[in-house]
């Protein structure tokens, strides 16, 4: 109660006159905080984020203490960015609150504007009584140029006053350009709120199913919110099986083109033609599925057997599958094989892409990606895959410098001869690597992204006019005096003028657009 | 002869499936040949459109620059045809490599700066630097890029990988255009304001109009921008589950985004709007080439892994 009745005794006028509170709603504020984010920006882009220190250093980084001091390895995350990022939002804040209590006040002020001053002048022909030509002038406006009559604001972009009592009557077109600024900014203000959303609440973690298993998920890290109260990870409330992995490829024929530049220019000249040359290993990866089904844990849901699977999906890159608030992407895939060395019963394991020490065999083997599932040939035509990899045979001298052998194809349940031993490919397996994210900032940001744009689109590419006017007795004939101001880049004055030109014609003599007045 | 004929039989009389296929890659190679040479023409007609500019400049005649405009509607007009043998080669957009998105960047900056020129009488300065960048755009992809059609990879099979990369490109046609206003601005005022150089079609009267598209047209690329940036984070949260990961070519567009914002803001502060909002937005420009090109090379150089690797 004592905080609430300190808030309402705050002056907020008094607040508003603060000069550090004036330095806060200032333009250049916001543009100061701006450029020394683009400076940490730019630091972000020569130090590799989220990197480890040891990584840095093999990769040959330096200046290792100030990168340390600095944290310059996690400099999204470090107190400077941080403050920095908070300080532009406190700045943008104030901002769209000053701009909302202009925006209000200017609704309501009402102005003496005995100081209007028009640009052009329009002598009126058909009716010699003021009132009367004050009647149909602003029909035409209304009817005709759809304008809309606005209450005698205070029109400060005029530099004068306006008001009612001078005869003065403004008419406006299109959505307010000051509005839709002051709401692409706010929206902009509710993005920063879903960025701390993703930073406070949102955790990621992996998982690798293998087939016809239903593995349960427990995340290794929590969010930084349930990090600072000392929460662990907690297994989630369903399980996630994976009914089938599929992998697919399109047939890539390689180019045979030269790399060095004169050899390119004579292919320019057409002495030379480049050409497609078919391979056996020319694959490029058409998709990556996993069929998926969720199974639920809740006791209530478990009335049978067939009833526990509570969503299934067949999720791939860029359609990731959603369940209670948290999303499971494709990410990668994995794939173990297991090679016979002669007849020998007993079969190596191994991981594509790891090296395989085999008693008897000179240096390592190594088994490239598995090529399974379905081909998609140029023709047209699809062709399933006989299972093979690419092996090569790795030796290291004493000196620690590697010499890589390519043996070649080798399918499923046939051989390659490696110093007189005969590897056969006999069983492979894969398995599904998922990335999953609970993030509840995402929603925020995709409306409040969806309004920035929106607002700004209209109010930049629209089109927003304002006429101010008064009819004015000269030689005895009533005269339309006015000033125009546009906004959006669609706004065109000339246009305009030449619309008021046309619509008064019946009732006037023509415009003279270089009266000056 | 720089288009040798096509006599290959499509398919007739083959029967077997490898002939087949045979016949197919020798057509995709025959196009593929076509496309190559009508992109080294494009590049000789900016390049051509440079020198001319360049005359201009130097001789201060309105006569080689008419022509130079002439020209890159020549070569504007040419390299949307190879943007459609493009698109037909590949069946899908034609901007999924650096190759490629080189060309659509070319090729968008010259028809950008056509239609912009089109409202001037007789002042072709801007196209230095138009030309200039069309240029070495295409010859930067036909020397160093390998010129083969890809299949598009999963990530990028999305719906909004036409809309990200068109508006993203369009911005960058717009910055282009308003950073060569920008930077003739800068050049020849001085010289206007004593009514020297006159020639070149500025002069009081009309100088503040030239530079003030300069604005309209940053302002313009701005909310393409910033649907670029929006658009490329829902993409990545679909692809990679997060929207946004501190990548290279990811913090280039903040940054990029940034410096236009500032720019847009100092031309409504007094003091900010003349000198300093024009370096503003020429270092907006520098940016959007970081960005679009630099980025690659500083990545490689920092050996800083992007997941951008595609277009690189």
């Amino acid at each position: 109660m004592a905080i609430i009745k300190n808030i309402k005794n705050i002056n907020l006028q008094k607040v508003r006159e603060n000069k550090l509170y004036k330095r806060f709603a200032s333009l250049k504020t916001s543009c100061v905080f701006l450029g020394i984010l683009v400076g940490f920006y730019i630091l972000g882009t020569i130090f590799p984020q989220g990197a480890s220190l040891d990584d840095y250093i093999k990769s040959g980084g330096r200046f290792t203490s100030f990168v340390i001091f600095f944290d310059l390895l996690n400099l999204f995350t470090t107190p400077g960015f941080l403050i920095t990022a908070f300080l532009l939002f406190i700045n943008l804040t104030i901002c769209a609150i000053e701009r909302f209590l202009m925006l209000r006040s200017q609704r309501k002020t009402v102005s003496d504007g005995s100081q209007f001053s028009e640009s052009f002048s329009f002598p009126l022909d058909i009716n010699p009584q003021l009132e009367s030509a004050e009647e149909s002038v602003k029909e035409i406006f209304k009817k005709e140029l759809k304008f809309n009559e606005k209450a005698c604001p205070h029109t400060k972009d005029f530099g004068v006053g306006a008001c009612a009592d001078s005869g003065i009557t403004i008419m406006e077109k299109g959505w307010s350009y000051r509005w839709l600024t002051w709401i692409y900014h706010s929206a902009i203000l509710l993005c920063f709120f879903g960025f701390f959303l993703t930073y406070l609440f949102s955790y990621e973690d992996e998982i690798t199913l293998y087939p016809g298993e239903a593995a349960a998920i427990k995340p290794a890290a929590v969010s930084r919110w349930n990090k600072s109260w000392g929460s662990k990870p907690q297994e989630l409330g369903f399980k996630l099986m994976l009914d089938e992995f599929i992998t697919e490829y399109n047939q890539f024929p390689k180019l045979d083109y030269p790399a060095d530049k004169l050899s390119r220019l004579a292919v320019a000249m057409g002495w030379k033609d480049p050409k497609y040359i078919l391979k056996n290993e020319s694959y490029f990866p058409k998709d990556w599925k996993s069929r998926l089904k969720v199974i639920n844990l809740s006791p209530k849901s478990v009335i049978g057997e067939g009833k526990q699977t509570v969503l299934e999906k067949t999720i791939e890159v860029n359609d990731p599958l959603s369940y209670q608030g948290i999303t499971f992407y494709q990410a990668a895939y994995k794939q173990n094989l297991k090679v016979q060395v002669d007849d020998n019963p007993i079969l190596f394991e191994t991981e594509v892409g790891k090296e395989l020490i085999i008693p008897g065999i000179d240096g390592m083997l190594k088994f490239g990606a598995i090529r399974t599932g379905m081909l998609f040939k140029k023709d047209g035509s699809t062709e399933k895959i006989k299972p093979f990899t690419e092996a090569t045979l790795i030796k290291e001298d004493s000196s620690g410098k590697r010499e890589v052998e390519k043996l070649g194809k080798l399918e499923q349940d046939g051989g390659l001869y490696v110093a007189d031993k005969r590897i056969s490919l006999r069983e492979f397996k894969e398995a599904s690597i998922l990335s999953y994210r609970y993030d509840p900032g995402v929603p925020v940001l995709w409306w409040s992204g969806v309004i920035v744009l929106l607002a700004m689109a209209i109010r930049i590419f629209g089109a927003w006019y304002r006429i101010i006017y008064r009819i004015e007795e000269k030689n005895g004939r009533p005269h339309l005096l006015f000033k125009v101001k546009t906004r959006g880049l669609m706004a065109d004055e000339e246009r305009l003028i030449k619309m008021v030109q046309l619509s008064f014609l019946n009732m006037t003599e023509p415009i003279d657009l270089d009266t000056p007045v | 002869m720089l288009f040798k004929p096509y006599t290959k039989n499509f398919g007739a009389g083959v029967n077997s499936t490898m002939s087949n296929l045979e016949t197919i890659l020798s057509r995709d190679a025959y196009i593929l040949s076509i496309e190559i040479r009508l992109y080294w023409f494009v590049a000789l007609v900016y390049g051509v459109c440079l020198v001319l500019y360049l005359i201009h400049l130097i001789t201060k005649k309105t006569g080689p620059g008419r022509l130079a405009t002439n020209m890159l509607w020549l070569g504007v007009i040419t390299h949307a045809g190879l943007i459609m043998l493009r698109t037909f080669e590949g069946q899908r957009a034609p901007f999924q490599t650096l190759y490629e998105s080189l060309s659509w960047f070319a090729w968008s900056a010259s028809l950008t700066y056509l239609y912009v020129e089109k409202r001037w009488k007789d002042i072709y300065l801007p196209g230095i630097l138009v030309a200039a960048l069309s240029m070495g755009a295409c010859l930067y992809a036909l020397l160093t890029r390998s010129p083969a059609v890809e299949p598009l990879s999963p990530p990028l099979q999305s719906y909004w990988f036409e809309w990200h990369v068109v508006l993203a490109f369009l911005s960058y046609a717009v910055f282009v255009v308003s950073c060569s206003i920008e930077i003739t601005y800068l050049t020849i005022k001085p010289s206007v304001k004593k009514g020297l150089r006159l020639e070149y079609g500025l002069n009081s009267g009309n100088l503040e109009t030239f530079h003030r598209q300069s604005f309209r047209l940053a302002l313009f690329g701005f909310p393409l921008l910033t649907f670029g940036i929006f658009s490329g984070a829902a993409w990545a949260n679909d692809a990679w589950g997060r929207y946004w990961g501190w990548d290279p070519k990811e913090t280039w567009s903040l940054i990029t985004w940034t410096v236009f914002a500032i720019y847009l803001h100092s031309m409504s502060m007094p003091r900010w709007n003349k000198l300093p909002a024009s370096i503003f937005n020429i270092l907006g420009f520098i940016c959007m080439l970081m960005t679009f090109i630099g980025v690659n090379w500083l990545a490689r150089l920092l050996g800083i892994p992007s997941l951008h690797l595609y277009a690189m």
